[in-house]
C-alpha cells in the first residue's frame, strides 16, 4: 500500500505541476517561473521603480551633506549604534512619531532609510510611507547599518563617536 | 465496547476527516491560485526556500493542494492524497514553527495572500498542528492500516 501511495502522490504532483504551468502560461497575471528576488526588484515604489541606493552613492551624499538618514529599526537598536546624525523613526511607530521628526527630514535633497540585514523590510516600508507623506526623493540603503559600519563610515551610539 | 458500533463510528469519523481536510485544502488553494504574485511574496518572506525556488513553489503548491483536496473528498487516489496532505501539513507546520522560534515576523499566507490578516502567531501554529494530526490519522488509516472490507482489521483491535 505504501508503494501505491507514493506512486499516487507522485502522480498528483505531476498533475499539479502540469496544471500550474499551463494556467500560469495562459493567464494574464502569470509570474515568471524563475523569480528575481534581488533587492533592486524587491525594494520598489508603487510604480515599480527601484528605491535602492548604493553605499557609494549614499556615502557621497553624506559627505556632501545632501542627505538625511532615517533609521527604521526599533529605538533601542538606534541607541546602541547608528549612522552618525541619523534620525530615529522606527517603522512600527512611524504614524505616531512622524510629526516629531518632520522638521529634521526637511531641507535636504534626499532621504535615505536603512535598517539591518539583507532581508529587513522596515527601511522599505518606511521609504514608501515617507513617499506617501510627500517627500520626493526617498531611497533605501539595503542592509544599511551593517554595510555602513563595515565600511568604517561615521557612526555614533552609546557614548561612542567615531566620526 | 460493541465492535460494530466502534467500527461504524470510526468509519463516519474517517469520512468526515477526509471531507474536512479536503475542504481545508481546497479553500487554502483558492486565494493562492488567484494571486500568484502575492503568494510568491509570502513564500519569499518565510526565508526558507532559495530565491530561485520561490516562484516555482508558489505556483505549484496551491495546485497540489487543489488536486489533493479533490482526491480526499471524492476518495480517488486516497492513499496518495492522504500521504501528500500529511507531508504538506508537516512542511507548513515546521516552516511556521521554525519562523516563530527564530522570531521572524511572517504572514501566514495559509488561507489568504492578503497581509491585512496580521502575522502568524501561536494560534496559527496550534491550528496547523490540529490539521497535521488529522492528516496523519488519514495517512495511517489509508496507507498503514487500511480497513479491510470484512472488518478484520478491527477484529485485531478488539
Amino acid at each position: 500500500m505504501l508503494t501505491k501511495a507514493i506512486w499516487q502522490a507522485a502522480g498528483i504532483i505531476v498533475l499539479a505541476c502540469f496544471l500550474a504551468a499551463s494556467v500560469n502560461l495562459l493567464r494574464d497575471s502569470g509570474i515568471p517561473f524563475l523569480g528575481d528576488w534581488s533587492a533592486d526588484t524587491r525594494f520598489t515604489d508603487d510604480s515599480g521603480q527601484s528605491l535602492v541606493i548604493s553605499l557609494k552613492e549614499a556615502s557621497r551624499l553624506y559627505a556632501e551633506n545632501k542627505a538625511v538618514f532615517v533609521d527604521a529599526r526599533p529605538e533601542y537598536q538606534y541607541d546602541r549604534g547608528r549612522i552618525k546624525g541619523a534620525v530615529s523613526l522606527p517603522w512600527q511607530d512611524a504614524d505616531d512619531r512622524f510629526l516629531e521628526v518632520t522638521d529634521r527630514l526637511e531641507g535636504k535633497e534626499t532621504i535615505i532609510t536603512y535598517c539591518d540585514g539583507e532581508n529587513c523590510e522596515l527601511s522599505h516600508e518606511l521609504a514608501l510611507f515617507l513617499s506617501d507623506m510627500g517627500f520626493e526623493d526617498v531611497r533605501v540603503l539595503v542592509n544599511g547599518w551593517a554595510k555602513w559600519r563595515n565600511a568604517g563610515l561615521p557612526t555614533q551610539g552609546e557614548g561612542r563617536d567615531n566620526g | 465496547m460493541d465492535n460494530r458500533f466502534f467500527e461504524k463510528t470510526e468509519k463516519i469519523g474517517f469520512v468526515l476527516a477526509r471531507i474536512l481536510m479536503g475542504t481545508v485544502f481546497l479553500y487554502a488553494s483558492y486565494d493562492k491560485i488567484l494571486h500568484p504574485q502575492a503568494f510568491a511574496e509570502a513564500v519569499y518572506n518565510y526565508q526558507i526556500l532559495p530565491d530561485a525556488a520561490v516562484n516555482a513553489a508558489a505556483l505549484v503548491l496551491p495546485w497540489i493542494e487543489l488536486v489533493a483536496g479533490l482526491c480526499l473528498i471524492t476518495g480517488i487516489w486516497l492513499p496518495g492524497s492522504a500521504m501528500l496532505a500529511a507531508l504538506l501539513m508537516a512542511a507548513f507546520t515546521s516552516a511556521l514553527v521554525f519562523n516563530q522560534i527564530r522570531g521572524l515576523d511572517v504572514h501566514c499566507g495559509c488561507f489568504s495572500t492578503q497581509t491585512t490578516h496580521g502575522p502568524a502567531n501561536l494560534w496559527t501554529v496550534i491550528r496547523d498542528i490540529c490539521f497535521l494530526a488529522l492528516s496523519v490519522y488519514l495517512l495511517i488509516r489509508t496507507v498503514f492500516w487500511p480497513r479491510q472490507k470484512n472488518g478484520a482489521a478491527f477484529g485485531r483491535l478488539a
